[in-house]
Protein backbone atom coordinates (compact mmCIF):
# COMPACT_ATOMS: atom_id res chain seq x y z
CA UNK A 1 0.00 0.00 0.00
CA UNK A 2 2.79 3.00 0.94
CA UNK A 3 3.96 1.97 -2.86
CA UNK A 4 0.87 2.65 -3.97
CA UNK A 5 0.50 5.89 -1.94
CA UNK A 6 3.80 7.30 -3.14
CA UNK A 7 2.94 7.00 -6.50
CA UNK A 8 -0.25 8.63 -5.80
CA UNK A 9 1.48 11.68 -4.76
CA UNK A 10 2.84 12.45 -8.09
CA UNK A 11 0.57 15.53 -9.49
CA UNK A 12 -1.82 14.55 -11.83
CA UNK A 13 -4.96 16.02 -13.01
CA UNK A 14 -8.39 15.00 -11.79
CA UNK A 15 -9.95 15.18 -15.31
CA UNK A 16 -7.82 12.85 -16.84
CA UNK A 17 -9.58 11.45 -19.95
CA UNK A 18 -12.25 13.68 -22.22
CA UNK A 19 -14.14 10.84 -22.74
CA UNK A 20 -14.62 7.47 -20.57
CA UNK A 21 -15.17 3.92 -22.01
CA UNK A 22 -19.10 4.25 -22.35
CA UNK A 23 -19.00 7.40 -24.21
CA UNK A 24 -16.35 6.13 -26.67
CA UNK A 25 -18.35 3.20 -27.32
CA UNK A 26 -21.84 5.15 -27.51
CA UNK A 27 -20.11 7.33 -29.85
CA UNK A 28 -18.41 4.89 -32.08
CA UNK A 29 -22.15 2.93 -32.38
CA UNK A 30 -24.01 6.00 -33.28
CA UNK A 31 -21.26 6.84 -35.61
CA UNK A 32 -21.61 3.95 -37.64
CA UNK A 33 -25.21 4.99 -38.54
CA UNK A 34 -23.19 6.74 -41.19
CA UNK A 35 -22.01 3.45 -42.87
CA UNK A 36 -25.77 1.78 -43.11
CA UNK A 37 -26.44 3.25 -46.02
CA UNK A 38 -23.01 2.12 -47.49
CA UNK A 39 -23.66 -1.56 -46.68
CA UNK A 40 -27.52 -1.71 -47.49
CA UNK A 41 -29.95 -0.08 -49.58
CA UNK A 42 -33.36 -1.99 -47.57
CA UNK A 43 -35.27 1.06 -47.33
CA UNK A 44 -36.91 -1.02 -43.87
CA UNK A 45 -33.09 -1.27 -42.06
CA UNK A 46 -32.49 2.60 -43.47
CA UNK A 47 -35.93 4.12 -41.82
CA UNK A 48 -35.85 1.82 -38.25
CA UNK A 49 -32.33 3.09 -38.22
CA UNK A 50 -33.47 6.36 -38.51
CA UNK A 51 -36.54 6.17 -36.27
CA UNK A 52 -33.87 4.49 -33.52
CA UNK A 53 -31.26 7.52 -33.91
CA UNK A 54 -34.48 10.05 -33.85
CA UNK A 55 -35.58 8.51 -30.66
CA UNK A 56 -32.20 8.06 -28.83
CA UNK A 57 -31.26 11.72 -29.52
CA UNK A 58 -34.15 12.97 -28.28
CA UNK A 59 -33.52 10.57 -25.09
CA UNK A 60 -30.59 12.52 -23.98
CA UNK A 61 -32.52 15.43 -23.21
CA UNK A 62 -34.12 13.18 -20.39
CA UNK A 63 -30.80 11.63 -19.88
CA UNK A 64 -29.01 15.06 -18.83
CA UNK A 65 -31.21 15.88 -16.35
CA UNK A 66 -31.79 12.80 -14.56
CA UNK A 67 -28.21 13.02 -14.46
CA UNK A 68 -29.01 15.69 -11.56
CA UNK A 69 -32.44 13.49 -10.76
CA UNK A 70 -34.84 15.48 -12.45
CA UNK A 71 -37.56 13.91 -14.53
CA UNK A 72 -37.93 15.80 -17.65
CA UNK A 73 -41.51 15.83 -19.49
CA UNK A 74 -40.25 18.82 -21.30
CA UNK A 75 -38.46 16.99 -24.42
CA UNK A 76 -40.97 17.72 -26.82
CA UNK A 77 -41.43 21.08 -26.23
CA UNK A 78 -37.92 21.44 -27.50
CA UNK A 79 -37.90 19.24 -29.94
CA UNK A 80 -40.64 21.09 -31.36
CA UNK A 81 -38.91 24.26 -31.27
CA UNK A 82 -35.86 23.50 -32.92
CA UNK A 83 -38.02 21.64 -35.41
CA UNK A 84 -40.21 24.09 -36.26
CA UNK A 85 -37.18 26.53 -36.46
CA UNK A 86 -35.80 24.87 -39.11
CA UNK A 87 -39.44 24.60 -40.74
CA UNK A 88 -39.60 28.37 -40.55
CA UNK A 89 -36.10 28.74 -42.29
CA UNK A 90 -36.18 26.97 -44.64
CA UNK A 91 -39.62 27.69 -46.09
CA UNK A 92 -39.83 30.83 -45.14
CA UNK A 93 -36.22 32.24 -45.52
CA UNK A 94 -34.62 29.46 -48.02
CA UNK A 95 -32.15 28.64 -45.40
CA UNK A 96 -31.39 24.45 -46.59
CA UNK A 97 -27.78 24.11 -44.98
CA UNK A 98 -27.62 21.21 -43.07
CA UNK A 99 -24.94 22.70 -41.04
CA UNK A 100 -26.90 26.15 -40.68
CA UNK A 101 -30.01 24.90 -40.07
CA UNK A 102 -28.67 22.34 -37.56
CA UNK A 103 -27.29 25.06 -35.44
CA UNK A 104 -30.10 27.05 -34.98
CA UNK A 105 -32.20 24.16 -34.03
CA UNK A 106 -29.89 23.54 -31.29
CA UNK A 107 -29.52 27.17 -30.49
CA UNK A 108 -33.09 28.35 -30.51
CA UNK A 109 -34.27 25.84 -27.87
CA UNK A 110 -31.42 25.98 -25.54
CA UNK A 111 -31.90 29.95 -25.33
CA UNK A 112 -35.42 29.40 -25.13
CA UNK A 113 -34.77 26.99 -22.15
CA UNK A 114 -33.04 29.97 -20.10
CA UNK A 115 -35.85 31.74 -18.81
CA UNK A 116 -37.82 28.81 -18.47
CA UNK A 117 -35.11 27.24 -16.61
CA UNK A 118 -34.80 30.23 -14.42
CA UNK A 119 -38.52 29.64 -13.20
CA UNK A 120 -38.69 26.20 -13.17
CA UNK A 121 -35.50 24.63 -11.54
CA UNK A 122 -36.68 26.59 -8.12
CA UNK A 123 -39.51 23.52 -8.19
CA UNK A 124 -37.81 20.34 -6.59
CA UNK A 125 -39.15 16.94 -7.09
CA UNK A 126 -42.47 15.77 -8.58
CA UNK A 127 -43.47 19.67 -9.06
CA UNK A 128 -40.45 19.65 -11.69
CA UNK A 129 -42.19 17.13 -13.29
CA UNK A 130 -45.50 18.38 -13.87
CA UNK A 131 -44.47 21.95 -15.03
CA UNK A 132 -42.30 20.52 -17.72
CA UNK A 133 -45.19 18.36 -18.88
CA UNK A 134 -47.25 21.96 -18.76
CA UNK A 135 -44.87 23.60 -20.80
CA UNK A 136 -45.12 20.75 -23.30
CA UNK A 137 -48.78 21.33 -23.23
CA UNK A 138 -48.53 25.12 -23.81
CA UNK A 139 -46.00 24.56 -26.89
CA UNK A 140 -48.48 21.92 -28.13
CA UNK A 141 -50.72 24.48 -27.81
CA UNK A 142 -49.27 26.99 -28.93
CA UNK A 143 -48.11 25.30 -32.21
CA UNK A 144 -51.88 24.94 -32.93
CA UNK A 145 -52.95 28.51 -32.31
CA UNK A 146 -49.66 30.99 -34.11
CA UNK A 147 -51.41 29.55 -37.22
CA UNK A 148 -49.57 32.25 -39.62
CA UNK A 149 -46.33 31.12 -37.77
CA UNK A 150 -46.53 27.16 -37.38
CA UNK A 151 -49.07 26.18 -40.16
CA UNK A 152 -52.04 25.27 -37.24
CA UNK A 153 -53.33 22.35 -37.31
CA UNK A 154 -51.85 22.32 -41.02
CA UNK A 155 -48.07 21.89 -40.23
CA UNK A 156 -45.38 23.51 -42.09
CA UNK A 157 -45.38 21.45 -45.32
CA UNK A 158 -43.27 21.07 -48.31
CA UNK A 159 -39.93 22.08 -47.08
CA UNK A 160 -37.23 21.66 -49.45
CA UNK A 161 -34.49 19.13 -48.81
CA UNK A 162 -31.56 20.02 -46.95
CA UNK A 163 -28.27 21.00 -48.87
CA UNK A 164 -24.74 20.18 -47.66
CA UNK A 165 -22.04 21.84 -49.45
CA UNK A 166 -24.54 22.78 -52.05
CA UNK A 167 -25.44 19.09 -52.34
CA UNK A 168 -29.46 17.82 -51.81
CA UNK A 169 -30.03 15.35 -49.62
CA UNK A 170 -32.90 14.08 -50.48
CA UNK A 171 -33.33 10.19 -50.75
CA UNK A 172 -34.04 7.97 -47.80
CA UNK A 173 -30.12 6.87 -47.28
CA UNK A 174 -29.45 10.81 -47.58
CA UNK A 175 -31.79 11.42 -44.88
CA UNK A 176 -30.80 8.60 -42.77
CA UNK A 177 -27.13 10.43 -43.64
CA UNK A 178 -29.07 13.89 -42.30
CA UNK A 179 -30.06 12.32 -39.12
CA UNK A 180 -26.54 10.26 -38.22
CA UNK A 181 -24.77 13.97 -38.30
CA UNK A 182 -27.34 15.02 -36.40
CA UNK A 183 -27.46 12.29 -33.34
CA UNK A 184 -23.72 12.21 -33.77
CA UNK A 185 -23.78 15.62 -32.55
CA UNK A 186 -26.09 15.71 -30.19
CA UNK A 187 -24.55 12.23 -28.32
CA UNK A 188 -21.82 13.95 -28.85
CA UNK A 189 -22.16 17.20 -26.74
CA UNK A 190 -23.86 15.29 -24.19
CA UNK A 191 -21.02 12.73 -23.59
CA UNK A 192 -19.09 15.75 -23.47
CA UNK A 193 -20.79 17.96 -20.97
CA UNK A 194 -21.91 15.48 -19.02
CA UNK A 195 -18.13 13.58 -18.69
CA UNK A 196 -16.63 17.32 -17.89
CA UNK A 197 -19.13 17.91 -14.94
CA UNK A 198 -19.33 14.64 -14.10
CA UNK A 199 -18.17 14.70 -10.35
CA UNK A 200 -20.70 17.67 -9.61
CA UNK A 201 -23.48 16.27 -11.60
CA UNK A 202 -22.67 13.12 -9.28
CA UNK A 203 -22.97 15.63 -6.02
CA UNK A 204 -25.94 17.03 -7.09
CA UNK A 205 -27.89 14.01 -7.77
CA UNK A 206 -27.03 12.12 -4.58
CA UNK A 207 -27.25 15.40 -2.37
CA UNK A 208 -27.85 18.45 -3.50
CA UNK A 209 -28.50 19.89 -0.20
CA UNK A 210 -24.83 18.84 0.86
CA UNK A 211 -23.60 19.73 -2.54
CA UNK A 212 -24.17 23.34 -1.80
CA UNK A 213 -23.30 23.26 1.04
CA UNK A 214 -20.02 22.40 -0.60
CA UNK A 215 -20.21 25.48 -2.67
CA UNK A 216 -21.89 23.86 -5.42
CA UNK A 217 -24.02 26.25 -7.01
CA UNK A 218 -26.60 23.69 -7.95
CA UNK A 219 -28.92 25.80 -9.42
CA UNK A 220 -26.65 26.93 -11.85
CA UNK A 221 -25.47 23.75 -13.20
CA UNK A 222 -28.73 22.84 -13.33
CA UNK A 223 -30.07 25.42 -15.44
CA UNK A 224 -26.93 24.98 -17.40
CA UNK A 225 -28.01 21.41 -17.97
CA UNK A 226 -31.64 22.16 -18.91
CA UNK A 227 -30.61 24.46 -21.67
CA UNK A 228 -28.34 22.13 -23.05
CA UNK A 229 -30.92 19.70 -23.13
CA UNK A 230 -32.94 21.28 -24.72
CA UNK A 231 -29.93 22.38 -27.24
CA UNK A 232 -29.80 18.30 -27.76
CA UNK A 233 -33.84 17.86 -28.36
CA UNK A 234 -33.83 20.95 -31.11
CA UNK A 235 -31.47 18.24 -32.82
CA UNK A 236 -33.27 15.71 -32.58
CA UNK A 237 -36.93 17.53 -33.72
CA UNK A 238 -34.59 18.72 -36.93
CA UNK A 239 -34.07 15.31 -37.88
CA UNK A 240 -38.00 14.55 -37.02
CA UNK A 241 -38.89 17.26 -39.11
CA UNK A 242 -36.04 16.32 -41.41
CA UNK A 243 -37.17 12.78 -41.95
CA UNK A 244 -41.38 13.54 -42.65
CA UNK A 245 -40.43 17.16 -44.53
CA UNK A 246 -43.16 18.56 -42.65
CA UNK A 247 -43.43 20.31 -39.01
CA UNK A 248 -46.18 18.91 -37.50
CA UNK A 249 -47.99 19.86 -33.81
CA UNK A 250 -48.86 15.78 -33.52
CA UNK A 251 -44.60 14.99 -34.05
CA UNK A 252 -44.30 16.66 -30.94
CA UNK A 253 -47.37 15.06 -28.93
CA UNK A 254 -46.97 15.72 -25.11
CA UNK A 255 -47.47 11.81 -24.64
CA UNK A 256 -44.41 11.07 -26.40
CA UNK A 257 -42.33 12.56 -23.70
CA UNK A 258 -43.10 9.02 -22.11
CA UNK A 259 -41.43 7.22 -24.61
CA UNK A 260 -38.08 9.05 -24.20
CA UNK A 261 -38.21 8.72 -20.55
CA UNK A 262 -38.98 5.12 -21.43
CA UNK A 263 -35.98 4.59 -23.23
CA UNK A 264 -33.14 5.82 -20.78
CA UNK A 265 -34.68 4.38 -18.02
CA UNK A 266 -35.45 0.68 -19.48
CA UNK A 267 -31.54 0.96 -21.02
CA UNK A 268 -30.43 2.37 -17.81
CA UNK A 269 -29.50 5.81 -16.97
CA UNK A 270 -26.36 5.26 -15.54
CA UNK A 271 -24.39 5.80 -18.69
CA UNK A 272 -25.25 7.40 -21.78
CA UNK A 273 -24.83 4.32 -23.41
CA UNK A 274 -28.16 2.95 -21.87
CA UNK A 275 -30.04 5.81 -23.70
CA UNK A 276 -28.55 4.51 -26.74
CA UNK A 277 -29.67 0.85 -25.71
CA UNK A 278 -33.17 1.66 -24.38
CA UNK A 279 -33.98 3.26 -28.20
CA UNK A 280 -32.92 0.68 -30.28
CA UNK A 281 -34.40 -2.09 -27.95
CA UNK A 282 -38.02 -0.26 -27.64
CA UNK A 283 -38.20 1.38 -31.07
CA UNK A 284 -37.18 -2.07 -32.29
CA UNK A 285 -39.86 -3.78 -30.06
CA UNK A 286 -42.33 -1.29 -31.15
CA UNK A 287 -41.79 -2.24 -34.73
CA UNK A 288 -42.18 -6.08 -33.91
CA UNK A 289 -45.10 -6.43 -32.01
CA UNK A 290 -46.79 -3.73 -34.23
CA UNK A 291 -47.82 -1.51 -31.34
CA UNK A 292 -50.58 1.22 -31.81
CA UNK A 293 -49.71 4.57 -30.86
CA UNK A 294 -51.97 5.11 -28.37
CA UNK A 295 -51.05 1.65 -26.79
CA UNK A 296 -47.47 2.36 -25.94
CA UNK A 297 -47.60 4.82 -23.37
CA UNK A 298 -49.53 2.83 -20.77
CA UNK A 299 -47.29 0.00 -21.94
CA UNK A 300 -43.97 1.83 -21.61
CA UNK A 301 -45.62 3.35 -18.03
CA UNK A 302 -45.80 -0.41 -17.16
CA UNK A 303 -42.16 -0.59 -18.34
CA UNK A 304 -40.50 1.94 -16.37
CA UNK A 305 -42.21 0.51 -13.18
CA UNK A 306 -41.16 -3.15 -13.92
CA UNK A 307 -37.37 -1.71 -14.45
CA UNK A 308 -37.74 0.62 -11.34
CA UNK A 309 -38.54 -1.85 -8.83
CA UNK A 310 -36.53 -5.02 -10.26
CA UNK A 311 -33.27 -3.50 -11.89
CA UNK A 312 -32.97 0.07 -11.30
CA UNK A 313 -29.27 -0.02 -13.51
CA UNK A 314 -31.65 -0.67 -16.72
CA UNK A 315 -30.34 -2.83 -19.53
CA UNK A 316 -26.52 -1.41 -19.28
CA UNK A 317 -26.70 -1.84 -15.14
CA UNK A 318 -27.50 -5.60 -15.91
CA UNK A 319 -25.09 -6.16 -18.10
CA UNK A 320 -22.22 -4.17 -16.24
CA UNK A 321 -23.34 -6.53 -13.09
CA UNK A 322 -23.56 -9.62 -15.15
CA UNK A 323 -19.56 -8.16 -16.19
CA UNK A 324 -18.83 -7.83 -12.89
CA UNK A 325 -19.92 -11.17 -11.79
CA UNK A 326 -17.57 -12.43 -14.20
CA UNK A 327 -14.56 -10.06 -13.61
CA UNK A 328 -15.14 -11.17 -9.95
CA UNK A 329 -14.73 -14.99 -10.64
CA UNK A 330 -11.85 -14.19 -12.64
CA UNK A 331 -8.54 -14.56 -10.23
CA UNK A 332 -7.51 -10.80 -10.29
CA UNK A 333 -10.20 -8.86 -9.30
CA UNK A 334 -9.18 -5.08 -9.31
CA UNK A 335 -10.54 -3.75 -5.59
CA UNK A 336 -11.06 -0.33 -6.88
CA UNK A 337 -14.41 1.63 -8.26
CA UNK A 338 -14.09 1.14 -11.94
CA UNK A 339 -16.72 2.72 -14.06
CA UNK A 340 -18.62 -0.41 -14.25
CA UNK A 341 -19.26 -0.40 -10.38
CA UNK A 342 -20.05 3.10 -10.48
CA UNK A 343 -22.39 2.58 -12.94
CA UNK A 344 -23.99 -0.33 -11.09
CA UNK A 345 -24.16 1.91 -7.53
CA UNK A 346 -25.65 5.25 -9.46
CA UNK A 347 -28.51 2.95 -10.59
CA UNK A 348 -28.90 2.33 -6.52
CA UNK A 349 -30.51 5.39 -4.98
CA UNK A 350 -29.06 6.09 -1.76
CA UNK B 1 -13.43 36.27 11.23
CA UNK B 2 -17.05 34.90 12.42
CA UNK B 3 -19.42 37.11 13.76
CA UNK B 4 -22.89 36.07 15.16
CA UNK B 5 -25.25 38.45 17.02
CA UNK B 6 -28.77 37.75 18.22
CA UNK B 7 -29.01 34.71 16.09
CA UNK B 8 -32.49 32.89 16.88
CA UNK B 9 -33.01 29.85 14.76
CA UNK B 10 -36.93 27.75 14.93
CA UNK B 11 -38.73 24.97 13.08
CA UNK B 12 -42.41 26.11 12.90
CA UNK B 13 -43.19 25.99 16.73
CA UNK B 14 -39.80 24.79 17.37
CA UNK B 15 -37.46 27.20 18.62
CA UNK B 16 -34.35 25.88 18.23
CA UNK B 17 -31.72 28.82 18.72
CA UNK B 18 -32.74 31.74 21.17
CA UNK B 19 -30.71 35.02 20.55
CA UNK B 20 -26.91 33.40 20.56
CA UNK B 21 -23.83 35.71 20.27
CA UNK B 22 -20.53 34.27 19.57
CA UNK B 23 -17.12 35.25 17.57
CA UNK B 24 -14.70 33.17 16.21
CA UNK B 25 -11.06 34.54 15.69
CA UNK B 26 -8.74 33.68 12.92
CA UNK B 27 -7.17 30.71 13.73
CA UNK B 28 -9.30 30.17 17.20
CA UNK B 29 -10.89 26.77 17.82
CA UNK B 30 -14.12 27.38 19.52
CA UNK B 31 -16.25 24.53 20.86
CA UNK B 32 -19.39 23.94 21.43
CA UNK B 33 -21.01 21.67 24.05
CA UNK B 34 -24.55 20.22 24.74
CA UNK B 35 -26.73 17.28 24.77
CA UNK B 36 -28.66 16.42 22.32
CA UNK B 37 -31.62 18.47 21.18
CA UNK B 38 -29.63 21.58 22.87
CA UNK B 39 -29.45 23.29 18.98
CA UNK B 40 -26.11 23.07 18.44
CA UNK B 41 -26.63 21.32 14.13
CA UNK B 42 -29.25 24.42 14.12
CA UNK B 43 -26.26 26.98 14.44
CA UNK B 44 -23.77 24.97 12.49
CA UNK B 45 -26.46 25.22 10.07
CA UNK B 46 -27.84 28.68 10.07
CA UNK B 47 -24.17 29.94 9.61
CA UNK B 48 -23.51 27.15 6.14
CA UNK B 49 -27.36 28.62 5.35
CA UNK B 50 -28.76 25.51 5.07
CA UNK B 51 -31.76 27.01 7.37
CA UNK B 52 -33.07 30.03 7.64
CA UNK B 53 -32.17 32.22 10.34
CA UNK B 54 -35.36 33.60 12.26
CA UNK B 55 -33.40 36.64 13.57
CA UNK B 56 -29.88 37.94 14.06
CA UNK B 57 -27.00 38.72 12.22
CA UNK B 58 -24.29 36.45 11.00
CA UNK B 59 -21.45 38.28 9.96
CA UNK B 60 -17.90 36.40 8.20
CA UNK B 61 -14.51 38.01 7.57
CA UNK B 62 -16.42 41.57 7.88
CA UNK B 63 -19.16 40.34 5.33
CA UNK B 64 -23.05 40.08 6.29
CA UNK B 65 -23.44 36.83 5.32
CA UNK B 66 -26.95 36.02 6.77
CA UNK B 67 -28.68 36.11 3.03
CA UNK B 68 -26.27 34.43 1.45
CA UNK B 69 -27.53 30.81 -0.86
CA UNK B 70 -24.84 28.64 1.18
CA UNK B 71 -22.99 27.81 -1.72
CA UNK B 72 -21.81 31.39 -1.68
CA UNK B 73 -20.97 31.12 1.79
CA UNK B 74 -18.96 28.26 0.76
CA UNK B 75 -17.16 30.21 -1.68
CA UNK B 76 -16.46 32.78 0.87
CA UNK B 77 -14.28 30.09 2.89
CA UNK B 78 -16.40 28.37 4.77
CA UNK B 79 -15.93 24.55 5.21
CA UNK B 80 -18.49 22.38 6.09
CA UNK B 81 -18.22 19.06 7.69
CA UNK B 82 -22.13 17.65 8.79
CA UNK B 83 -23.47 15.70 11.49
CA UNK B 84 -23.37 11.91 10.70
CA UNK B 85 -20.21 12.18 8.37
CA UNK B 86 -22.49 12.25 5.13
CA UNK B 87 -20.34 11.06 1.99
CA UNK B 88 -21.32 10.63 -1.50
CA UNK B 89 -21.53 6.63 -1.12
CA UNK B 90 -21.23 5.65 -4.40
CA UNK B 91 -18.17 7.90 -5.20
CA UNK B 92 -14.27 7.36 -4.71
CA UNK B 93 -12.74 8.69 -1.54
CA UNK B 94 -10.94 11.34 -3.74
CA UNK B 95 -13.76 12.38 -5.79
CA UNK B 96 -15.54 12.88 -2.71
CA UNK B 97 -13.07 14.64 -1.27
CA UNK B 98 -12.74 16.98 -4.13
CA UNK B 99 -16.15 17.59 -4.56
CA UNK B 100 -15.36 20.39 -2.35
CA UNK B 101 -13.33 21.71 -4.76
CA UNK B 102 -14.67 21.36 -7.56
CA UNK B 103 -14.04 25.35 -8.45
CA UNK B 104 -10.60 24.83 -8.27
CA UNK B 105 -8.16 23.80 -11.35
CA UNK B 106 -6.78 20.68 -11.68
CA UNK B 107 -3.71 21.66 -10.63
CA UNK B 108 -5.10 23.52 -7.83
CA UNK B 109 -6.90 20.06 -6.75
CA UNK B 110 -3.84 18.27 -7.15
CA UNK B 111 -1.41 20.12 -4.63
CA UNK B 112 -4.89 19.68 -2.00
CA UNK B 113 -5.25 16.44 -2.47
CA UNK B 114 -1.10 15.66 -1.49
CA UNK B 115 -1.46 18.31 1.32
CA UNK B 116 -5.11 16.41 2.23
CA UNK B 117 -3.16 12.94 1.97
CA UNK B 118 0.09 14.52 4.53
CA UNK B 119 -2.73 15.22 6.84
CA UNK B 120 -4.64 11.96 6.67
CA UNK B 121 -2.43 9.10 4.97
CA UNK B 122 -4.97 6.62 4.58
CA UNK B 123 -7.02 8.41 2.13
CA UNK B 124 -4.21 7.86 -0.36
CA UNK B 125 -4.81 4.33 0.17
CA UNK B 126 -8.38 3.93 -0.18
CA UNK B 127 -8.57 6.93 -3.30
CA UNK B 128 -10.17 4.76 -5.63
CA UNK B 129 -12.82 3.01 -3.22
CA UNK B 130 -16.36 3.83 -2.77
CA UNK B 131 -16.38 5.90 0.14
CA UNK B 132 -19.90 3.86 1.17
CA UNK B 133 -17.40 0.72 1.86
CA UNK B 134 -15.60 2.62 4.62
CA UNK B 135 -15.99 2.61 8.36
CA UNK B 136 -17.07 5.04 10.28
CA UNK B 137 -14.44 6.67 11.21
CA UNK B 138 -12.76 6.80 8.10
CA UNK B 139 -16.16 8.21 6.12
CA UNK B 140 -15.74 11.21 8.86
CA UNK B 141 -11.80 11.67 8.28
CA UNK B 142 -13.45 11.77 4.18
CA UNK B 143 -16.27 14.49 5.51
CA UNK B 144 -13.49 16.58 7.23
CA UNK B 145 -11.10 16.09 4.52
CA UNK B 146 -13.74 17.20 1.77
CA UNK B 147 -14.92 20.42 4.18
CA UNK B 148 -10.86 21.35 3.86
CA UNK B 149 -9.97 20.84 0.52
CA UNK B 150 -11.63 23.84 -0.60
CA UNK B 151 -8.83 25.73 0.99
CA UNK B 152 -11.44 27.34 3.41
CA UNK B 153 -11.19 30.01 6.38
CA UNK B 154 -13.90 28.86 9.16
CA UNK B 155 -14.15 25.01 9.03
CA UNK B 156 -17.54 23.73 10.56
CA UNK B 157 -17.51 20.62 12.02
CA UNK B 158 -20.80 19.29 13.51
CA UNK B 159 -20.18 16.25 15.84
CA UNK B 160 -16.44 15.59 14.56
CA UNK B 161 -16.07 12.72 17.50
CA UNK B 162 -19.85 10.87 17.11
CA UNK B 163 -19.69 6.89 17.43
CA UNK B 164 -15.67 7.08 16.71
CA UNK B 165 -13.00 5.02 18.02
CA UNK B 166 -10.04 6.52 20.30
CA UNK B 167 -7.49 6.28 17.33
CA UNK B 168 -9.78 8.22 14.90
CA UNK B 169 -10.64 10.55 17.18
CA UNK B 170 -6.88 11.55 17.86
CA UNK B 171 -6.53 11.59 14.14
CA UNK B 172 -8.96 14.36 13.84
CA UNK B 173 -7.82 16.44 17.05
CA UNK B 174 -3.95 16.04 15.23
CA UNK B 175 -5.81 17.44 11.96
CA UNK B 176 -7.93 20.56 13.84
CA UNK B 177 -4.56 21.22 15.96
CA UNK B 178 -2.70 21.29 13.02
CA UNK B 179 -5.31 23.84 10.91
CA UNK B 180 -5.06 26.06 13.92
CA UNK B 181 -1.15 25.93 13.34
CA UNK B 182 -2.18 27.02 9.81
CA UNK B 183 -4.20 29.95 10.87
CA UNK B 184 -7.62 27.82 9.82
CA UNK B 185 -10.57 29.03 12.71
CA UNK B 186 -12.51 26.05 13.45
CA UNK B 187 -16.42 26.05 15.04
CA UNK B 188 -16.85 22.63 16.01
CA UNK B 189 -19.66 20.98 18.27
CA UNK B 190 -19.88 17.84 20.65
CA UNK B 191 -21.59 16.26 22.92
CA UNK B 192 -18.52 14.75 24.47
CA UNK B 193 -16.33 17.02 25.89
CA UNK B 194 -13.82 15.34 27.24
CA UNK B 195 -11.96 14.98 23.72
CA UNK B 196 -13.03 17.88 22.53
CA UNK B 197 -11.98 20.09 25.21
CA UNK B 198 -8.64 19.23 24.67
CA UNK B 199 -7.90 20.30 21.14
CA UNK B 200 -10.60 23.91 21.95
CA UNK B 201 -9.16 27.25 23.29
CA UNK B 202 -12.84 28.57 23.46
CA UNK B 203 -16.13 26.51 24.83
CA UNK B 204 -19.34 27.58 25.10
CA UNK B 205 -21.66 25.31 26.94
CA UNK B 206 -25.44 24.90 25.12
CA UNK B 207 -28.53 24.58 26.39
CA UNK B 208 -32.25 24.78 24.81
CA UNK B 209 -31.42 27.37 22.04
CA UNK B 210 -29.35 29.14 24.66
CA UNK B 211 -25.35 29.85 25.80
CA UNK B 212 -25.29 29.27 29.61
CA UNK B 213 -21.53 29.06 29.98
CA UNK B 214 -18.55 30.72 28.13
CA UNK B 215 -14.70 30.51 28.43
CA UNK B 216 -11.82 29.51 28.04
CA UNK B 217 -11.70 25.80 28.08
CA UNK B 218 -9.93 25.68 31.60
CA UNK B 219 -12.57 27.74 33.45
CA UNK B 220 -15.38 26.00 31.58
CA UNK B 221 -14.09 22.40 31.92
CA UNK B 222 -16.52 21.63 34.91
CA UNK B 223 -19.40 23.12 33.57
CA UNK B 224 -18.92 21.16 30.25
CA UNK B 225 -18.37 17.77 31.95
CA UNK B 226 -21.59 18.21 34.07
CA UNK B 227 -23.62 18.67 31.10
CA UNK B 228 -22.19 15.62 29.73
CA UNK B 229 -23.68 13.84 32.66
CA UNK B 230 -26.92 15.97 32.58
N1 LIG C 1 -35.63 20.02 10.70
C1 LIG C 1 -36.18 20.21 11.91
N2 LIG C 1 -37.51 20.38 12.03
C2 LIG C 1 -38.07 20.57 13.24
N3 LIG C 1 -37.39 20.63 14.40
C3 LIG C 1 -36.06 20.46 14.36
C4 LIG C 1 -35.39 20.24 13.10
N4 LIG C 1 -34.07 20.11 13.37
C5 LIG C 1 -33.94 20.23 14.70
N5 LIG C 1 -35.12 20.45 15.30
C6 LIG C 1 -35.33 20.68 16.72
O1 LIG C 1 -34.53 21.76 17.11
C7 LIG C 1 -33.93 21.52 18.36
C8 LIG C 1 -32.43 21.61 18.23
O2 LIG C 1 -31.95 20.57 17.39
P1 LIG C 1 -30.45 20.48 16.90
O3 LIG C 1 -30.04 21.80 16.42
O4 LIG C 1 -30.36 19.35 15.96
O5 LIG C 1 -29.68 20.14 18.24
P2 LIG C 1 -28.30 19.39 18.46
O6 LIG C 1 -27.52 19.46 17.22
O7 LIG C 1 -27.67 20.12 19.57
O8 LIG C 1 -28.62 17.97 18.83
C9 LIG C 1 -34.41 20.15 18.82
O9 LIG C 1 -35.48 20.33 19.70
C10 LIG C 1 -34.88 19.49 17.55
O10 LIG C 1 -35.94 18.62 17.81
MG1 LIG D 1 -26.75 17.99 16.16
Amino acid sequence: MSNQASITRLPQARRPALLGGYEWATLCLVGFAFAVPVLTRNPQILSQTNLILIAATAALGVYIMLRMDLMSFAVPAFMAIGGYTVAVLSLKLGVTDAILLGVAAFVMPALCAVPLGWLILRLKGVYFVLVTFVLTEIVQLLLFEAAPLTGGSNGLVGMPAVTLFGIELMDNSQVLLTTAGLAFAGFTITALFTRHFRYEFTAIEKNDVLAESLGLACWRYKALAFSVAAGVSGLAGFALVNMLLTAHPTSFAPMSSVSYITYTIVGGKGAILGTLAGAALLVTATDLFALKGELSPGLFGLLIIVVTLVARGGVIGLAAKAAGRMRRASPAAPARVAPIAAVQARGVKS
Amino acid sequence: MLSIRDLHVSYGGTRAVEGIDLDVGAGETVLLIGANGAGKSSLINAVIGLVRTARGRVTFDGRDIAGLPSDARARCGIGYSPEGRRVFPSMSVKDNVLSGAVRLTPREQARRWDGLVDTFPFLAERQAQAAGELSGGQQQLVAIARAMSGGPKLLLLDEPFLGLAPVWIRQISAAVQRMRDEGIAVLMTEQMARPALRIAQVGHVMRSGQIRRSGRTEEIKGAALAEEYL
